[in-house]
């Protein structure tokens, strides 16, 4: 439609010769030209015929629209995300330049469908199609397991849409977790240990069996059970569960800036404690883990007399 | 008074008291505070029966008497209480206290008086004499003295108390010569607590002098018989007539509470000294709770028994308190005051810096940790460590939407979800709803996870009495099933005794034991084994019971 205007409303020769002095800036400014500039190059140029030329030049997307503080910039688009485009038609370029501009944390199909004005069988047909190309990929997002977000093939995806290091394909990988706190338990404890043997004085005793979180991460990294890269706060939210566990505390330092390990001035540090108290009384018996306790009566169909929870235990 | 409560109440009335005081109990206990005739009349009792069991449960302190409601000149009126009942199922444990404490001889004057509800000093001290004596070698014997010291100590140390005296006592029940004026009126209006008498803890002078009798042997097996039977013939007086003693169970349960405390100090902070194999009076192993102990011990006197934390007392004072073969220097010692102090469970706290430091135990604080300690074990046990971490988690940060929860326990959503659900449909978690706008409508409602320890405790208080409940139901079941076997190898013993005391030949002795067959015996063997073990369990529970209840009560002390 642009090409027709065009046409119709000036001499195709002169649109032409316009269109590369166009170009010739934009080379000469790889930072990208401002009308102005193309105003100043050319002064006898029509605003209108300068319209229709950089219109063209959009459209076969040549030229790329960038807006900053001082107005609309224009920029050469580079070779090489025109040559992925090349035999692609309109629509697969604005579903393209949709899924770019949603960068690492991906955008969903509705979301591309409303931003696209295309009907939803269309977009699906993209997809397919850019997807067998190898320009974008689908990435589940953990968030919810069946919604997929699409981003550009060599992006990689945020941590709010992999969740992490806790997550491998969106699976939350609970037996990992658990091997890490437990060896973020024995490294503590062990701590702890070496701390009581030393039979120094108290005080000395109990500060020795502190360590530092960035001590523990530096052990997770050096005992290398762990493909990915944990961080340190990777590390601080597994020390957590260990105290949601009762068997660390935790107390909180300040420290010099600049120190390993301390963070904003502060440094936490972790030790391994002993419980209070053995399990009590109550869950000794059977009545304490019993799962139907609350239909128990005497005389009833569950009673003390025939249980045989209680039978078992006994025969024990 | 709940269900569960009622229910355990009146176990273990028909145990100690057979089924008529069950009956009379369990009513007075569901009814409240009634005069005799209601009572003979809405039971269904004779008259008779209905006033031996009151005399029985008040001997034990397990009901009380006071002025008709309708003014002076109504009839009196029986009230049961729920507290001393219950605390029928601890006698184990006091007995156990006085025995580590006060030797043999301690725990036979508990014993006694436990069993008798209350007693006049002499007829204790006989009583224990002969005891005693009867379990030593042949020709050797107690001294009344010794057990009279044993006696005067328990009273220092307020484990026994004097009865209330009765103001107006009316001539006694003939059937019960002990109890004086079971069914008198008092003059004064509510009930007397014994520590409002000023001679409470006075020991009386007795002119007691002798020593413990043997029984001869040919006497009946049953001790209690001969003992009761000398009782009545004994009719010389000793000058302490009309004073009767009976245990303070309150000083029991602060002793229970200490010992409580301490040995989750010795279990935090001290070092696990079984596992290092080393023995258990090892200065090294345990210095925090030996602390603790002095402390507490300290303030036994100085500290009212309802205070939250006790007086607090300078690091020199404690110092010098310190056992003698405790040999830490005085920084040490500061040493690990400060880190009782900064311990989280907070166990110690310190007041003020004069005198070297004052300290203090914090008790309410103490029981608190304990009781939240208990509920994170009930839930680490019965649903698994990833649902207590759940819990502690609450327990920590007080309300957390379930996206929160997940995150923080690290536990995948749906798991997450299905421990929350079945915790709360447990009662043990709780979820409020935060409607941001008034229609409740749930996308603009913010659903919060809570924990409520106090609610929590009270809940699981009641789940302990009906653990006990059943306990007992299941011992008595297991020896109503085996009932014949007892009685038979019952009937077997007494013939062996009888045979042996007339000095019967060898041969004769294993016939009769021969008449009980060897898988009859493994059976017996296997009952006795059970019952063991629901004893044992019951008494287990019941620790938890007195956990919980103390935080329970304190916690209704400081929001008083």
């Amino acid at each position: 439609m642009a090409d027709a205007k065009v046409k119709k409303e000036c001499d195709p020769a002169d649109a032409a010769v316009i269109e590369n002095r166009i170009k010739e800036l934009c080379i000469q400014f790889p930072q990208g030209i401002t009308d102005q500039v193309i105003q100043n190059d050319m002064p006898h140029l029509e605003p209108t015929q300068r319209a229709m030329v950089i219109n063209k030049l959009l459209s076969v997307g040549q030229l790329d629209l960038l807006r900053n503080s001082s107005g609309l910039l224009y920029r050469m688009k580079d070779a090489q995300s025109a040559s992925k485009m090349k035999g692609s038609d309109n629509q697969e370029k604005l579903v393209y330049q949709i899924i770019e501009d949603a960068g690492n944390k991906g955008i969903w199909t509705r979301d591309m469908r409303f931003k696209s004005n295309l009907p939803l069988t269309e977009v699906n047909k993209i997809l397919k199609n850019l997807e067998s190309k190898k320009l974008i990929k689908a990435v589940k997002s953990v968030a919810a397991s069946k919604k997929k977000v699409y981003m550009l093939y060599n992006v990689q995806p945020d941590r709010s849409v992999t969740g992490g290091a806790w997550y491998s394909d969106q699976d939350f990988e609970s037996e990992f977790v658990e091997v890490l706190n437990q060896q973020c338990f024995k490294f503590l404890q062990s701590k702890a240990e070496v701390a009581r043997d030393s039979k120094q004085s108290p005080m000395i005793q109990r500060n020795s069996s502190f360590a530092t979180s960035h001590e523990v991460w530096k052990y997770i990294c050096e005992l290398g059970i762990s493909k990915v890269d944990l961080s340190m706060e990777d590390i601080e939210t597994i020390l957590n569960t260990l105290i949601y566990d009762g068997k660390v505390e935790m107390t909180i330092i300040a420290a010099k800036e600049g120190t390993v390990g301390s963070v904003d001035g502060q440094m936490k540090l972790f030790r391994g404690v002993n419980p209070i108290i053995q399990p009590t009384g109550l869950v000794k018996t059977p009545c304490g883990l019993c799962p139907v306790f609350d239909e128990c009566h005497e005389g009833g169909e569950i009673s003390p007399s025939r249980c045989i929870y209680m039978t078992e235990w006994l025969n024990f | 008074m709940t269900a569960q409560e009622a229910r355990l109440c009146g176990l273990l009335l028909r145990e100690h008291f057979g089924e008529v005081v069950e009956k009379i109990g369990t009513h007075l206990l569901r009814s409240g505070a009634q005069n005799l005739r209601t009572i003979v009349n809405e039971s269904g009792t004779p008259i008779d029966l209905v006033k031996k069991s009151l005399c029985v449960l008040m001997k034990h302190g397990a009901c009380r008497f006071s002025i008709g409601r309708k003014g002076p000149g109504s009839p009196v009126e029986y009230q049961a209480s729920c507290e001393r009942i219950l605390g029928i199922l601890r006698y184990p444990r006091y007995i156990y206290t006085a025995k580590t404490l006060y030797s043999d001889t301690g725990e036979l004057i508990i014993e006694e008086l436990l069993q008798r509800g209350h007693m006049t000093m002499s007829s204790i001290v006989k009583m224990v004499a002969d005891r005693l004596t009867h379990n030593m070698e042949e020709g050797r014997s107690i001294e009344y003295n010794e057990v009279v010291s044993t006696f005067s100590k328990l009273v220092e140390t307020h484990f026994l108390q004097r009865c209330p005296p009765v103001s107006e006592v009316v001539p006694p029940v003939s059937t019960a010569p002990t109890v004086p004026g079971a069914p008198a009126a008092p003059v004064s209006t509510g009930p007397p607590t014994p520590e409002s008498f000023s001679d409470c803890y006075l020991v009386p002078s007795v002119s007691l002098a002798g020593r413990g009798k043997r029984r001869r042997s040919g006497e009946d097996v049953v001790l209690d018989q001969g003992t009761t039977k000398k009782a009545k013939t004994d009719l010389q007086t000793h000058g302490d007539e009309g004073i009767y003693w009976q245990v303070n169970f309150e000083r029991f349960h602060l002793h229970f509470r200490d010992q409580t405390i301490i040995s989750a100090v010795a279990s935090k902070l001290d070092q696990a000294w079984e596992s290092l194999g080393t023995s258990r009076f090892d200065s090294d192993y345990e210095t925090s709770s030996e602390i603790v102990r002095t402390m507490l011990r300290m303030s036994e006197v100085t500290t009212t028994p309802s205070a939250s934390c006790t007086q607090a007392l300078s690091a020199n004072e404690v110092f010098r308190s310190l056992p003698a073969n405790y040999s830490i220097s005085r920084p040490i010692l500061d040493q690990y005051l400060t880190l009782l102090v900064d311990d989280p469970m907070e166990f110690v706290g310190k007041t003020g810096d004069s005198g070297g430091g004052m300290y203090v135990v914090n008790l309410h604080k103490a029981l608190t940790n304990l009781a939240r300690a208990t509920l994170e074990s009930v839930v680490q046990e019965k649903f698994g460590s990833r649902s207590a971490r759940i819990f502690r988690l609450l327990l920590r940060k007080r309300h957390l939407e379930q996206k929160q929860v997940e995150d923080f326990a690290m536990i995948p959503a749906k798991e997450a979800k299905d421990m929350l659900y079945t915790l709360m449909s447990e009662n043990l978690v709780l979820l409020q709803e935060l409607p941001k706008t008034p229609d409740h409508a749930p996308s603009r409602t913010f659903y919060l996870y809570t924990v409520n320890q106090l609610a929590t405790a009270r809940m699981l208080l009641q789940h302990c009495y009906k653990a006990v409940a059943n306990l007992i139901d299941r011992r008595l079941f297991q020896t109503k099933e085996s009932k014949r076997l007892l009685e038979k190898s019952q009937r077997i013993e007494a013939i062996m005794a009888s045979l042996q005391a007339s000095g019967a030949e060898p041969e004769q002795l294993t016939e009769v034991e021969e008449m009980i067959s060897a898988p009859e015996k493994q059976q017996l063997e296997s009952l006795r084994h059970h019952i063991n073990k629901l004893d044992s369990a019951e008494n287990q529970v019941d620790e938890t019971i007195f956990l919980l209840k103390s935080y329970v009560a304190s916690t209704a002390r400081i929001t008083r």
